[in-house]
């Protein structure tokens, strides 16, 4: 368990604060952005980071996200900068990190390697949608003993029994997919997706957090009534893209003030 | 080696190859259909239907033909061919299509989804989608629209939306890519009919066998002319559903030697191919664990094949692991082999076959020189060459 993450969702839950997590591809929009990006983040006040690892075939992201990956793999970003980034960011910050991405880039560099590289730069997990329960489970005890976390991910269609499964081998908090389909699209919270996370609400022993169409501080607001907090991703790479270099830290600074509203 | 049939020491594995790498919200279709798949096997009125569909519709048997011409041509043993290329539609796709329609029925799906590459499948898909009367929708690589645009044309008369994908190499990667994301999205009401033995389980197990009566009936056949069983079976391997079809039968009869055939598109050493079991290494992709083309970095690296079926940076895990267990032999040939094996039937039977089953055909050059008389060799002739008259022109001029 990374003590990182679980000091912070611990200090949140008992002032009473939600989380706002960014998501960002490492390497974009230029190989070396991602440093200064993440310090702008933590300057803004943004809770953690999921620290995205491009891959050519990002089946659970939409055109946004993988037009992101795809360029920052034009960039030329390696999975060694990636934890590099990591080890720039630790000396100075506190900040959870984690490492988002698909399992084969992983599993390339080697399953034991990566997990000991990670726990060597001071990540804090991983969130691998490709890598549900039965592919990972192998790999808990050996993540255990590296203070990592395996966030797992559950979705509306999810049954309940699989819900408590999930719930109970976790070690930190659940990533909430709002709504089925791919990350960045425009969504409605609808009764059912109220029903779906008054039931995570009231039923589960971890924090959850909702990922996957959030985009605004009326969904922050919205999602936050039931969830400890949302991630929010395709808009962010989205305001990267539209902002000039040399203007991107102010405006981060005001795309986070205007989420958390 | 005892017995290869089905080795899955974890569920929905072929020894270390296959599982189910895919993201939660999937995973209820999936064990959704690996229930409907359940209670089709164990029903005799599923199979009974299945079995009449390819019969009276698809036109089954296919004949296994035996090419004189060709056969005189190589002066080594006798060539048979599969005509998988007469069944309805064109190639063998219909016989999963068929199948996975009656599945998408039985579990009252009301939306279909395909992916397609050199459109073969989604021509299967939109017939069966037709017939069915569900909405269909098919994904298909811009780059594979252009060269294969008479499969576009007949699937868009079938009723069916064909989808252009722009994304990475706009091929059959890219559109399986697209077909997981729709599915991701209206998982509910759709049923993914995928193309080939490829996918998370229970996808390759399903599609096998669908396909594995190209193996029963060539079987039965060449048992009828020659009273024994071939010493060779080749077929060619893009995803692998036409050879694990005609191979999965002959598993056990360990005298048939099993000859899958990639492309090696420009050259196997040129860095432009689709030769996956050749050149690649183990990874997961597209919800399996299988070869696969990639880098130092676990990128999937861009594959390249004139054959836009054969264009493809996976394989079906059940291909991985014959290959690990050296049950099949996988070779691999060239974009020019393929073209003049095209040729070279063509002239001599009369058939004109697929691209894809062209590098099937090529590698008789090798192949032939060492057989002897009395051997039988029998060829998957998994698709006719229609689609394909834009690349043969081209390369006949």
């Amino acid at each position: 368990m990374s003590q990182r993450l679980n000091n912070l969702l611990t200090k949140k839950n008992a002032a009473g604060e939600k989380v706002l997590s960014i998501y960002v591809t490492a390497g974009f929009p230029e190989k070396d952005a991602t440093v200064d990006i993440i310090f702008a983040l933590i300057e803004s006040g943004v809770d953690f980071i999921e620290l995205g690892m491009p891959f050519s075939d990002p089946i659970a992201d939409g055109p946004v996200i993988q037009n992101a990956s795809q360029k920052a793999l034009d960039n030329g970003i390696s999975m060694n900068e990636i934890f590099d980034v990591v080890k720039t960011i630790r000396p100075k910050s506190d900040i959870p990190i984690l490492l988002m991405g698909y399992i084969n880039p992983v599993m390339r560099y080697g399953m034991d390697a990566f997990i000991q590289k990670a726990a060597e730069v001071k990540a804090d997990g991983f969130i691998l949608p490709d890598w549900p329960l039965e592919e990972s489970i192998e790999y808990i005890d050996l993540l255990k003993r590296n203070d990592l976390d395996l966030i797992h991910l559950i979705a509306p269609n999810t049954p309940k029994n699989r819900i408590k499964q999930i719930d109970d081998i976790s070690s930190s908090f659940i990533y909430c997919v709002a709504y089925t389909g791919v990350t960045g699209l425009n969504s409605q919270i609808t009764d059912e997706t109220k029903a779906f996370l008054s039931h995570l609400k009231s039923n589960l022993k971890h924090p959850f957090i909702v990922g996957f169409g959030v985009k605004t501080h009326e969904d922050f607001k919205n999602f936050t009534q039931f969830a400890n907090g949302v991630i929010v991703g395709t808009r962010f790479i989205q305001v990267l893209e539209n902002t000039p270099k040399e203007k991107r830290t102010g405006t981060i600074s005001n795309f986070i003030q205007s989420i958390r509203g | 080696m005892s017995n290869l049939k089905t080795k899955t020491e974890k569920k929905g594995y072929f020894g270390p190859y296959g599982g189910q790498f895919i993201p939660e919200t999937l995973r209820p279709a999936l064990l959704q259909l690996e229930e409907a798949y359940e209670a089709f096997k164990n029903s005799q009125e599923f199979q009974d239907k299945f079995k009449w569909e390819l019969k009276e519709y698809v036109g089954r048997p296919t004949p296994l033909y035996f090419a004189a011409n060709l056969t005189k041509h190589y002066k080594g043993g006798k060539i048979y061919l599969k005509r998988e290329d007469l069944n309805h539609t064109g190639a063998h796709k219909i016989n999963n299509a068929i199948g996975q329609i009656l599945l998408a029925q039985f579990m009252k799906k009301k939306r279909i989804i395909a992916e397609t590459g050199a459109g073969q499948h989604g021509v299967a898909t939109a017939t069966v989608a037709a017939r069915a009367g569900l909405e269909c929708v098919v994904y298909m690589g811009a780059e594979d629209m252009e060269r294969q645009y008479p499969n576009v044309q007949r699937m868009r008369m079938l009723g069916a939306a064909v989808e252009p994908v722009h994304s990475g190499t706009a091929t059959l990667k890219d559109a399986t890519n697209e077909a997981l994301r729709d599915w991701l999205k209206n998982v509910e009401h759709t049923h993914y009919i995928i193309g080939s033995a490829v996918g998370p389980y229970p996808f390759p197990v399903i599609v096998r066998d669908f396909q594995k009566i190209i193996g029963e009936e060539t079987r039965e056949q060449i048992n009828e002319k020659a009273n024994r069983l071939p010493d060779y079976i080749l077929a060619c391997v893009g995803g692998g559903s036409n050879a694990i079809g005609i191979f999965y039968p002959f598993l056990s009869d360990k005298n048939v030697k099993l000859i899958g055939v990639e492309a090696s598109g420009k050259g196997i050493d040129s860095g432009e191919h689709s030769a996956t079991l050749s050149r690649g290494a183990a990874g997961v992709f597209h919800g399996m664990r299988t070869y696969l083309l990639q880098d130092s970095e676990g990128q999937v690296q861009l594959p390249y094949s004139l054959s836009a079926g054969l264009d493809y940076p996976g394989v079906g895990p059940e291909h991985s692991f014959l290959k690990d267990q050296q049950r099949v032999d996988y070779v691999y040939a060239d974009d020019r082999q393929a073209l003049d094996a095209a040729k070279l039937l063509t002239r001599l039977e009369g058939i004109i076959p697929a691209l894809e089953s062209a590098h099937a055909l090529a590698y008789l050059e090798e192949l032939m020189p060492k057989t002897k008389s009395d051997d039988i060799i029998i060829i998957n002739l998994s698709g006719r060459g229609d689609k394909d008259m834009n690349i043969y022109s081209e390369y006949l001029k």
